[in-house]
């Protein structure tokens, strides 16, 4: 892992497109803002892990379960 | 406005999510159809690359009314969302055989620009909503 130290203001390059600024320090919590391009995914860490799981268990319903999708649309609300 | 993602004749509606999904990172091309019929709150998202990958999504507020994510500023410069009407709120839905327990994902809705067709999967900063909300109450 690269360690830099940055104060508020300061930016951190990642390749040619990523740009990591250290906007604000509060306490214990860090304000940082991240540009990137579309391609390139940003999340907080402890949510892309589950979010991919979720993902995972999502993708690809069965036939069974396609077939039984019809069931759920008269449960509604009002 | 038609729903994006009514078919018309010419087939299925081309979406693009440039960074992919988490979880399938390469898989760009889906199409988006309605599935059981026009007035269905399901559709189905397939990747056109990956075979086999397709995702069922559902409009969510035919089961959650109140759901009204707020489409945050970094969702909007992705997706060049110049007019907030162009936003289209779909959430994925796990459908397991049972399906009185499929749930769905509210704290990562898919978002997609009607007018561009590109979506993003986001996450929703509120914390209030769930990875697996069923979709009929328990």
């Amino acid at each position: 892992m690269l360690v830099l130290t940055r104060r508020p203001n300061q930016s951190i390059m990642i390749g040619d497109d990523v740009v990591v600024t250290v906007l604000e320090v509060r306490g214990d919590q860090v304000r940082i803002g991240i540009q990137a391009p579309r391609h390139i995914t940003v999340h907080r860490e402890e949510v892309v892990a589950a979010l991919a799981e979720a993902n995972r268990l999502a993708a690809s319903p069965s036939p069974t379960a396609l077939d039984g999708l019809d069931a759920l649309r008269g449960t509604r609300p009002g | 406005m038609a729903p994006v993602d009514e078919t018309e004749g010419d087939g299925p509606t081309e979406v693009h999510f440039s960074a992919g999904l988490p979880g399938f990172p390469s898989a760009h091309r889906f199409t988006l159809a309605r599935w059981g019929g026009p007035d269905s709150p399901f559709s189905l998202l397939e990747s056109t690359e990956v075979d086999g990958l397709a995702f069922v999504v559902a409009h969510p507020n035919e089961f959650f009314p109140d759901y009204a994510p707020e489409v945050d500023d970094d969702t909007v410069e992705r997706l060049d969302l110049t007019d907030a009407d162009d936003a289209v709120v779909l959430v994925i839905v796990t459908v397991p055989d049972d399906v009185r327990r499929a749930t769905a994902n509210l704290i990562g809705p898919v978002i997609l620009n009607r007018r561009t067709l590109q979506a993003v999967q986001a996450v929703l900063a509120d914390a209030d909503y769930d990875l697996r909300t069923p979709l009929v109450p328990a």
